[in-house]
């Protein structure tokens, strides 16, 4: 689930500071943001269920004091592959359209890397072009397409994104 | 907890004591956790969270938080139970003691009913949409009242009716919430006599409206019948509304009972049904002006967003009082069409019927695929689909009538003969015939899962080939001088394994084209998906040719063997039409590729450097499957580089693609004179490629020069070849 779009406000990039997931005070913050913008309901145990297994793949970001964005992962084996799942990102709309979402999931993605993930999926919404347009310069493949995926009945797409093999092998040589 | 105390506290809360009839078993007694659970709440710090193994992501995601209306389905109601909402007059009968009134009600839940039903065939549930209808709810109720009861017990056969062809067909995810009925009182008796009940109803207004006919031109009442309302002025218009509605439940309902006869043989009385309903629904739109003008004021907001023709908002309806019944998921948001949209969804829906109906069951399975793939065109919803589905395959046959050993052996151009061959026992060629089985449901399920489908079938049919290989070689490998029976089991075999790959190639082709429909491709990856779709389509040509050369071989051989006449081998020599076919596609493919790849060389567009990975990662990942199957063989990422690095726009300028898919087109359109659907398709593919070599003149004469031009793809003029567009900026 991803919310993006184009709305702005004043700011300077500078202004704005990533933490990782830090602990319980964090919560709430996360909390909210998810609540406020995206379409699906998420219980408390969902939110505890990503922070506390994959606290470092968790990213918050703030404008003067005030939490503007957020990402919530996990990582595991999945058929045989380890690999990374992006399950919530948000930021607000005043914030939106100036990189803030591309540097909090850039964050996760590259802690992905590093901890030998293979892939990288996530879904978004068929409708939410902002989301769509942001993974797919990140270099995320729409894999499929999920019939009436969400609860309100939107089609979502299954965005994959695979790690090159660790070198050295390459067949081609 | 010991059995009485739990009666004891049960009963305190003021709930009626029925934990207490749960005994304790030999191996069980009841025990009171409050002191464990008190013990372990201390022991926890805030936001602690106790993690089992069991817990994992499904289970966290399907915990509920009671009282957050966002995720509790039960805490946003008006009524707890349908016996509340009855006893505090929600759904009252009579519906008003005014016949007049009660009559223009009783329209009003037919609309909604109408409104709901379409609402459910698009996506929601039952139990949100037609059962949230306190009528349907509590049926006997309405026994009184002749008129809604029939009509809402029609309503009940015919959303039973249509449950069970949904849940044949087996459509996969899909049907999970159509289907889903628990605890809605579906089977009710009688409603076997629902029509006999709707047809009494219907004779008697329709006398009323004789009647009343009658009366307005002075002529003396044939027998003594009471109006269906009170007010003369509008009982020709009530009788009429109410007629249209009746009669396309009723004509609604044989459709569903005809198209579901064994082997088609209902197709020809559902298409007379079908047209009815088309008849009656045209009546029940017109009906709108009258209901809207009896009611004298008028409604609130947009007439076109309401679910009733009047307008108003029907009695008896509550949405949320079956909302508990549903799984443990937070409340779906339930939209219900208009009545409008819901008007239009069932001519389409009838129309898509109709079309399963015209067609003719036609044995030969090339024809066949085609006509499902043209279905699917025009994106049937489910319901259709689902007929389509069963119509197809009935009881392991084709039809209900045709084995599929049979369907395989006309397919792959063998002689009528050997449809009864003993071969047919051998454990690969039943195989074969499950796989051709399954082809034929998949094609019939919604784009998103059929591709997902279709990609894994092609691991599938490959194996096949393989193992019908090997058995092949297995038996006549050794063998110098045949007998004549094994010379033609020699021959199905050479005939099937052939078709066997052409129709693997089918399935790549449809499962690549596939991804354009879903928006699965984004331009900068237009580049590999046309060079392997180009790749594919050459192979696929290749076996088609090869398959009709041997048939017509076979044919000839199979002739009297004359001499072969200069007008033969003139026939010989020439490509058939369906290959023709098929190359304008490769040339149209293989044109894209080109221009794509040079624009990419050239000027560095169309191309989508990531911080992450290369295009090589998104070709394995595109082509995952097909790669697995070696689908075609010898298809790799390096050889699509090594095809694409090169072009340029000198390159591009040397051979124009598009000039010779736009002349094969033009060619070959006299060939497919007598079918409506392959001349519209190459109407389609000769405008692309006529813009696009139009297109391509200008990018190569202008391209390199002129820094303003933009190029986009555009899927305009065709579902999955693109029209190039040049535009300057």
């Amino acid at each position: 689930m991803e919310a993006m779009a184009e709305e702005k406000t004043e700011f300077e990039e500078s202004e704005i500071k990533y933490v990782s997931y830090g602990g319980e005070h964090h919560l709430p913050l996360i909390m909210n943001l998810v609540d406020q913008e995206l379409s699906e309901p998420y219980s408390i145990f969902t939110y505890r269920y990503f922070v506390y297994l994959w606290p470092q793949l968790s990213f918050l970001a703030f404008h003067k004091g005030k939490c503007v964005g957020t990402v919530v992962c996990k990582m595991g084996e999945h058929r045989n592959t380890f690999r990374g799942y992006i399950a919530m990102l948000v930021v607000i709309k005043p914030y939106r359209g100036r990189g803030i979402a591309t540097e909090l999931v850039t964050r996760s993605i590259r802690m992905m890397m590093e901890s030998g993930c293979e892939e990288v999926t996530l879904e978004a919404e068929v409708t939410n072009k902002g989301a769509l347009a942001l993974y797919g310069r990140l270099g995320f493949i729409r894999a499929k397409r999920l019939f009436h995926y969400y609860l309100n009945g939107v089609d979502a797409f299954r965005l994959k994104l695979l790690f090159p093999p660790p070198p050295p092998p390459r067949q081609e040589l | 907890m010991a059995d009485n105390s739990v009666s004891e506290e049960a009963t305190m809360d003021g709930h009626s004591p029925k934990l207490a009839s749960i005994p304790a078993g030999d191996s069980t007694v009841w025990a009171d956790a409050s002191p464990l659970l008190q013990a372990a709440c201390t022991g926890l710090r805030d936001g602690e969270l106790i993690h089992g193994d069991n817990f994992n992501l499904f289970a966290a995601m399907s915990a509920l938080e009671i009282m957050d209306p966002k995720m509790d389905s039960g805490i946003v109601c008006t009524y707890y139970s349908i016996d509340e909402a009855v006893e505090n007059g929600a759904a009252p009968i009579p519906i008003s003691l005014d016949s007049t009134i009660d009559v223009q009600r009783t329209i009003d839940i037919m609309d909604h009913l109408l409104a709901c039903e379409a609402a459910w065939h698009k996506g929601h549930s039952l139990a949100q949409t037609v059962f949230s209808c306190i009528y349907l709810l509590r049926l006997d109720r309405t026994a009184p009242h002749a008129l809604l009861h029939s009509y809402c017990r029609i309503m009940r056969a015919t959303c039973k009716a249509v449950v069970s062809v949904v849940s044949d067909a087996r459509t996969h995810e899909e049907e999970d919430l159509f289907t889903m009925t628990y605890g809605l009182p579906l089977n009710g008796d009688g409603d076997d006599k629902c029509l006999s009940m709707l047809n009494a109803v219907e004779e008697t207004i329709s006398r009323q409206l004789r009647a009343c006919k009658a009366a307005s031109s002075k002529r003396r009442l044939p027998e003594d019948l009471e109006p269906l309302q009170s007010n003369p002025n509008l009982e020709a218009g009530f009788c009429k509304a109410l007629l249209c509605r009746l009669r396309f439940r009723k004509h609604f309902f044989h459709v569903l009972a005809c198209m579901k006869r064994p082997q088609g043989r209902g197709l020809e009385s559902a298409s007379k049904h079908i047209a009815s309903c088309m008849t009656e629904l045209e009546s029940i739109l017109k009906s709108a002006d009258f209901i809207r003008s009896c009611f004298g004021e008028s409604c609130e907001g947009d007439i076109d967003d309401k679910t009733t023709a009047s307008g108003h908002e029907p009695i008896g309806f509550d949405a949320m009082l079956n909302s508990r019944l549903s799984a443990p998921t937070p409340p779906r948001a339930i939209k219900i069409l208009s009545w409008k949209k819901a008007v239009e969804y069932f001519v389409k829906l009838l129309h898509d019927l109709d079309v399963i109906c015209s067609y003719p069951l036609d044995p030969h399975l090339e024809s066949l695929l085609r006509f499902v793939v043209q279905f699917q065109k025009s994106q049937p919803d489910l319901v259709a689909r689902s007929h389509l589905q069963l119509l197809l395959v009935q009881d392991g046959k084709l039809y209900g009538r045709d084995p599929f050993f049979a369907v395989i052996t006309k397919a792959a151009a063998l002689p009528e003969a050997t449809k009864n061959h003993d071969i047919q026992k051998n454990e690969s060629i039943l195989q074969l015939g499950m796989l051709v089985m399954n082809l034929l449901k998949v094609l019939c399920t919604n784009a998103a899962w059929q591709r997902r489908k279709l990609g894994k079938f092609l691991q599938d049919w490959r194996v096949i080939y393989v193992q019908l290989e090997l058995a092949f070689r297995n038996e006549f490998g050794e063998v110098s001088s045949s007998s004549n029976d094994e010379n033609i089991c020699m021959k199905i075999f050479q005939h099937i394994l052939l078709w066997v790959e052409e129709q693997t190639y089918w399935i790549a082709f449809r499962f690549l084209i596939l991804g354009f429909e879903l928006e699965l491709y984004s331009t900068s990856e237009y580049c590999m998906v046309y060079w392997y779709l180009y790749a594919v389509l050459t192979k696929l040509a290749e076996k088609t040719h090869l398959k009709m050369a041997v048939s017509y071989d076979t044919a000839k051989r199979k002739g009297k063997k004359k001499k072969d006449s200069p007008k033969d081998l003139a026939r010989e020599s020439r490509i058939p039409p369906a290959v023709l076919f098929l190359q304008c596609y490769i040339c149209l493919a293989e044109g894209l590729t080109m221009m794509l790849a040079s624009l990419r060389n050239e000027i560095s567009v169309f191309q989508s450097p990531g911080p992450f990975n290369t295009e090589q990662e998104k070709f394995a990942q595109h082509f995952e499957l097909l790669q697995r199957a070696c689908i075609p063989d010898h298809v790799s990422y390096p050889s699509y580089k090594e095809s694409t690095t090169h072009a340029r726009f000198s390159t591009l300028a040397m051979y124009n693609y598009f000039k010779d898919a736009q002349r094969i087109a033009k060619e070959v359109k006299s060939s497919f004179s007598n079918d409506p659907d392959r001349l519209a398709e190459l109407r389609k593919l000769e405008q692309v490629a006529e813009h696009n070599s139009v297109a391509q003149n200008l990018i190569c004469r202008l391209g390199a020069l002129d820094p303003s031009l933009r190029v986009s793809f555009e899927l305009s003029h065709h579902p999955f070849f693109a029209t190039v567009v040049v535009k300057r900026s």
